[in-house]
């Protein structure tokens, strides 16, 4: 899949940034979610933070995460649905691809589930020579686009309508408009037909129960009911810590999940799929399998300093407020998890020294705290993967980013400490400067390895006069100077 | 035990479950009892039109009905005026349920409108599943009742089970459902709870207005791949 890989971030988000019509459309999303999402946690109980009882059930969880798993495990079983533990990406590709085998599956039908595209389960698929449609509206235009999403909620929120019409014209073999209910009604005709006809349905979950043994799954579409009812086979995809553990639980992390994530006080459909039809029953799915996939999560779980970003719901929440989002879309990132939270995530789970530039590049602002409906810290979770690339750390395996970066900070700090040092320096400094090159006052190119700090940014010169100079002459004349 | 769960275990730094699935698993007095909470006449009221009011932005048709004679003639109504959204033939297919089968759409359509209810047996082979999939498919509308309606968001809850197939309030383009206003509940915790500690389907639905999508340039529309249309008849009595 193209966009895929989080080294190119600087490249990306450098183009992205000089993107207008993907501003242009990135900001609708922020004018329409952004600012219902806090409003509406406001109307739910007034004076007191509901964000703060979710954050205490996910944490509940996670923190008893074996029993829960345990629990859910044997509660789908009993219900005549399969469970599959999978280790690795790899192992919950090959455990999919061998259901689809065995069922002489030849049409998938998906649901959004941003696990698939963390484990390149469409490309798999595709390469057994199996379709694989993807049925949520904003994923198929950048299915047909072929693309990755830019938004966890909002997949295509990067395109522009005049854009989507085009994709349609020219895939669908249809007129051209740039209306969205006509091209809403285009891609409903086109996937009916698929999901009618699909042998199996591969959907994500955004929660489970696991004391009754169900996967609890939102949509405002209904393509996930049609890809969970329709085919003959369902399975889903789980991260093995995007549990619940009772439905009381599911009372405060559905209702923040779906505010936060559209707006919205309750999705269209929520669904509480609990395994294969049973006899009696006319229609549904006749095999059942959930698969639960750790692909890294347990190593994050083992790290009580970043356990908690396993309490995220997963809304997208924090990608509508985030400025860097904002400026630069989701695609620079490179992986399904963007924004704020892919910024913590994907290095976490693909290597904090590959993934630098994700943590490195937000702006530490805030604004994803707030908004986030498990109250989440990730700027805590930033700033510690910033310190650890500065410092190495032998248990992430990180090591130490720039020894330069290093070394001058390291000096930085010794001048600091020595009085003497420091005037001698900033005298030489004074003088020197005046070699280097200016703009409106300002140096443009700092010298040597300090050159990097002005590549993107000016820099202010040092004053005529210290501040300790002007201070010791204001006290001989009893004047400010 | 499976590696995972030991990777989990060793992640946690714990041994066994060792009693705290009592806690993981509690839940609050408030949450138990609020299934059953007593409620006044004026609150139901206000019920009525909190799901009036909700519904408005959700693009879902509330009709109040004095009785299912009354409902039983809106929907014929109905029926005769809606045209298919596939195809030109017009069939109804609905569930089994004693409610339903009071509203005597057989007879006020005829042979015009032919209604199909889903079909009841202990087991269903291959061939009866493909013949009762045909006829949904080629349904325009789909008539359900519901278990519970949620005041606070105006959502119905679908149970599923026996005679209450799950694609017929989700692929016929129109979804019809039919709830006495008795079945009326304060909230999305307030269902929970009643279901809290029962045996639940295998499939539950909570329906809150027709299909939608907001993924073109975050704008609103009706109608993606559920029903386009949604009818919600509250009955008196
Ligand atoms: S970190 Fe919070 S706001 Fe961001 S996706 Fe996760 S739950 Fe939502």
């Amino acid at each position: 899949m193209l966009n895929q890989d989080p080294l190119k971030y600087r490249e990306l988000a450098a183009k992205a940034v000089e993107d207008k019509q993907l501003h242009r459309a990135l900001a609708k999303m922020r004018d329409k979610v952004g600012r219902n999402a806090v409003n509406l946690y406001n109307q739910l109980s007034p004076g007191h933070d509901p964000r703060q009882d979710a954050k205490a059930v996910r944490r509940k969880i996670v923190d008893n995460l074996d029993v829960v798993l345990e629990t859910l495990s044997a509660n789908i079983r009993a219900r005549g649905g399969h469970v599959h533990l999978a280790e690795t990406g790899e192992d919950a590709v090959e455990y999919c691809l061998g259901v689809a085998r065995r069922f002489e599956v030849s049409r998938v039908v998906k649901g959004k589930s941003m696990l698939s595209e963390e484990i390149h389960l469409n490309d798999a698929l595709e390469a057994a020579g199996i379709e694989t449609v993807e049925t949520d509206l904003g994923e198929y235009i950048v299915q047909l686009k072929g693309e990755a999403p830019s938004h966890i909620i909002a997949p295509a929120i990067h395109y522009t309508r005049e854009q989507v019409g085009e994709l349609f014209a020219e895939k669908l073999d249809q007129p051209y408009t740039d209306d969205p209910p006509t091209l809403t009604a285009m891609a409903r005709k086109a996937l009916r037909e698929k999901m009618l006809t699909a042998d199996m349905g591969i959907s994500g979950g955004n929660t489970a129960c696991a004391e009754t043994g169900h996967v609890t799954i939102v949509s405002n579409e209904g393509n996930i009911r049609m890809a969970t009812t329709m085919p003959r086979v369902h399975v889903v995809l789980l991260g093995i810590e995007k549990i619940a553990a009772t439905l009381e639980d599911h009372d405060i992390l559905l209702r923040m999940l779906t505010r936060a994530a559209a707006g919205q006080k309750i999705s269209t459909y929520v669904s509480y799929v609990g395994g294969p039809r049973l006899p009696d029953e006319p229609d549904g799915p006749e095999e059942f399998h959930l698969v639960l996939v750790d692909n890294g999560r347990s190593r994050i779980l083992a790290d009580p300093d970043f356990r908690e970003v396993l309490h995220c719901v997963r809304c997208g929440g924090c990608l509508n407020v985030c400025p860097v989002y904002m400026a630069i879309g989701g695609h620079s990132y490179g992986s399904p998890y963007c924004g704020p939270i892919g910024a913590v995530f994907t290095p976490l789970t693909r290597g904090i020294n590959t993934c630098h530039h994700l943590c490195q590049g937000e702006t530490l602002c805030g604004a994803c705290k707030q908004v986030c409906p498990v109250d989440n810290d990730l700027p805590r979770m930033l700033s510690l993967l910033r310190s650890k690339l500065a410092d190495g750390d032998r248990r992430w395996d990180v090591r130490r980013q720039s020894l330069p970066t290093k070394l001058v900070f390291g000096a930085w700090s010794v001048i600091m400490r020595h009085r003497r040092m420091y005037d001698a320096l900033s005298v030489m400094a004074r003088f020197g400067q005046r070699l280097l090159p200016r703009k409106n006052g300002w140096i443009r190119r700092l010298p040597g390895p300090l050159g990097g700090w002005t590549r993107g940014r000016d820099f202010p010169p040092l004053a005529q006069e210290s501040f300790a100079d002007r201070w010791a002459r204001r006290d001989k004349t009893g004047r400010g100077a | 035990m499976s590696r995972i769960i030991e990777r989990v275990r060793q992640a946690l730094n714990v041994q066994a479950n060792d009693g705290r699935d009592r806690l993981v698993f509690a839940k609050s007095e408030e949450f138990i009892n609020c299934a059953h909470a007593t409620v006044t006449d004026e609150e139901r009221g206000g019920w009525m039109e909190s799901i009036r009011r909700e519904a408005q932005a959700l693009n879902l048709q509330v009709h109040e009905c004095p009785d299912l004679d009354a409902c039983g003639e809106a929907i014929a109504a109905l029926a005769r005026e809606r045209d298919p959204e596939w195809g030109t033939l017009k069939r109804i297919v609905r569930w089994s349920d004693p409610l339903l089968d009071e509203l005597g759409l057989e007879g006020r359509l005829g042979e015009d409108i032919p209604v199909t209810t889903v079909p009841m047996a202990d087991s269903f082979g291959e061939s009866e599943r493909a013949e009762f999939r045909r006829e949904v498919i080629a349904s325009y509308i789909g008539i359900t009742t519901a278990d519970y309606l949620l005041a606070d968001t105006a959502s119905l809850v679908l149970l599923g089970g026996r005679g209450r197939a799950r694609s017929v309030s989700l692929v016929p383009s129109i979804h019809v459902a039919v709830v006495p206003g008795s079945r009326m509940l304060g909230s999305y915790r307030q269902m929970l709870s009643r279901l809290n500690g029962q045996t639940l389907p295998s499939n539950v639905n909570i329906i809150t207005g027709p299909s939608k999508t907001a993924d073109i340039e975050a704008t609103l529309v009706h109608g993606a791949h559920g029903p386009r249309e949604m009818h919600l008849f509250v009955v008196a009595s």
